[in-house]
């Protein structure tokens, strides 16, 4: 009972400073300047803005809703890119000495970079939330969109520990993520449709952010059921990364104050 | 008060690896498995250190440079795990290993004291209840809402000293932070870490300040080269100070 009662204060702690760092790592990117949370909007917008201007009479041409349909790919898929590059990152740069002076939940340290990544995700979210009222479609699939996002932060939330982690034992895992995501980024159908290509599409059963992106977009932008598969399929490689995730970072956290 | 062992060591080693492999990227890791013997040199920080301490006490750890000190104090902070032997560790560990860190200058005091007091695993709704109280330690009232950029090194001592001891810790470790800022405060911070003790809290301070660390401590551990070389008691403190 004892034992029980100290894991869920040490989980309620964990989630404290979670939140904590979260909200300073947040606080921190938009110091000193006003238009903070116009700049890092500027990113996925002007991506959008880009890609909608160089493809919506090509690529996109046959795709209804493709402004909808981009720019919600865009925005999720920058919430993905980001943490997990942050998180690549964070520990060897910023933390390096907390880590070596305090014991905490390393977890924290995470899940505070997917945080303050939610939190700009959610600014994101608002500016496509007017774009939905501009098409005047319905805003009830974004309800069912916060779902999404949780089991999506789920997700990021294990590729992050995962990659946090071997950063500590491979020094250019940043670049190699860097590369590899440009890759995903590339591989995911964002910008394109990936209907009637077979190799595409056999590739991309594989690709996690495939079925978060396109359950997504059949929810909120085209406002219909999306696959049951597809939806198992997603909430599979949330808990899997998750698992996975927790897993390799309980391995290799024992050594990471020494390694670092 | 009855006394509560706080801390078991028994037999501890930590031994560290040093050479090129540290610091390699994916491809020079994976090719240096190709490429022979990287040379490499294991050190032993810690051998065989076995030792208790109990709420109440203030222990002193001294010795040279690099004769293990501040490694026995990140073992105790379960900062670094041991390679051999047991650690029980029993109530809330504080650690000033580095005064200043997790200090974040771009932020104001008052985050600051919110930041460091949650990675020290306090609460949110406890470090709201002790806020006044670390501030007006501090003697830092005036600057709450200043970003700490702005604070001189003492101001920043003082700032990292009072959060820590108002973590609520069971043990204290300190590596060289007994006494900092200016004379008044030097003066309050060791009173306050006197009450402390006395209400059951486990102390280890790692010094070279002999006068420091014989004025303060109940018993002195003397390591040399990652052992304990001798335990001293008050009655013998003499031979520490030339």
């Amino acid at each position: 009972m004892i034992n029980f009662q100290e894991r869920i204060k040490k989980i309620r702690s964990a989630v404290d400073l979670s939140l904590q760092l979260g909200k300073v790592e947040f606080k921190l990117r938009n110091e000193g300047s006003y238009l903070g949370i116009f700049w890092y909007l500027l990113n996925p917008l002007l991506t959008f803005g880009l890609l909608f201007l160089v493809f919506s009479d090509r690529l996109g041409s046959d795709i209804p809703r493709y402004a909808l349909y981009l720019l919600l790919g865009v925005i999720m898929f920058n919430f993905f890119q980001s943490s997990t590059i942050e998180s690549a990152t964070s520990i060897l740069k910023d933390y390096r000495w907390v880590i070596k002076s305090i014991n905490f939940s390393r977890e924290a340290l995470v899940a505070s970079i997917v945080l303050k990544n939610l939190f700009s995700h959610s600014f994101e979210l608002l500016f496509f939330i007017l774009v939905l009222l501009f098409f005047k479609i319905s805003l009830v699939g974004i309800l069912f969109y916060l779902v999404i996002l949780f089991l999506l932060c789920l997700f990021t939330f294990g590729i992050s520990l995962i990659l946090s982690s071997l950063t500590v034992y491979f020094v250019d895992m940043e670049s190699i993520w860097s590369f590899a995501v440009r890759l995903l980024w590339l591989g995911t159908p964002i910008f394109y449709t990936i209907a009637g290509q077979k190799r595409l599409y056999s590739i991309n059963l594989l690709n996690p952010m495939y079925y978060f992106i396109t359950v997504a977009r059949d929810v909120v932008v085209y406002t219909r059921m999306p696959s049951f598969s597809m939806v198992l399929v997603m909430i599979f490689f949330s808990l899997i990364s998750l698992f996975v995730g927790l897993f390799v970072f309980n391995i290799l956290r024992n050594k990471f104050a020494e390694k670092i | 008060m009855e006394k509560i062992k706080r801390v078991n060591i028994n037999n501890i080693s930590k031994k560290f690896m040093i050479g090129r492999n540290n610091n390699l990227g994916a491809l020079e890791r994976f090719l240096s498995l190709f490429s022979g013997r990287e040379p490499k040199k294991l050190i032993y920080a810690l051998k065989n250190v076995s030792f208790n301490a109990h709420s109440g006490e203030i222990v002193g750890l001294i010795g040279d440079n690099g004769s293990g000190k501040s490694t026995l104090l990140r073992i105790i902070a379960g900062v670094y795990y041991p390679d051999g032997g047991e650690v029980a560790i029993n109530g809330k560990v504080v650690s000033l290993i580095n005064l200043t860190v997790g200090l974040k200058e771009r932020l104001t005091m008052r985050e600051n004291i919110f930041l460091v007091a949650s990675l020290f695993g306090t609460s949110h709704a406890e470090i709201k209840k002790r806020f006044d109280e670390v501030v007006k330690f501090s003697e830092l009232g005036d600057f709450v809402n200043t970003k700490i950029y702005q604070f001189s090194a003492g101001m920043l001592q003082r700032l990292a000293f009072s959060i820590a001891i108002y973590s609520n810790p069971n043990i204290l470790l300190l590596d060289e932070v007994f006494e900092v800022g200016d004379e008044d405060f030097k003066k309050r911070s060791a009173n306050r870490i006197k009450e402390m003790v006395k209400n059951g809290v486990c102390v280890f301070l790692a010094s070279h300040d002999m006068e420091m660390v014989t004025k303060y401590c109940d018993r002195v551990i003397r390591m040399e080269k990652g052992e304990i070389k001798e335990i001293i008691y008050p009655e013998d403190f003499k031979k520490l100070i030339p």
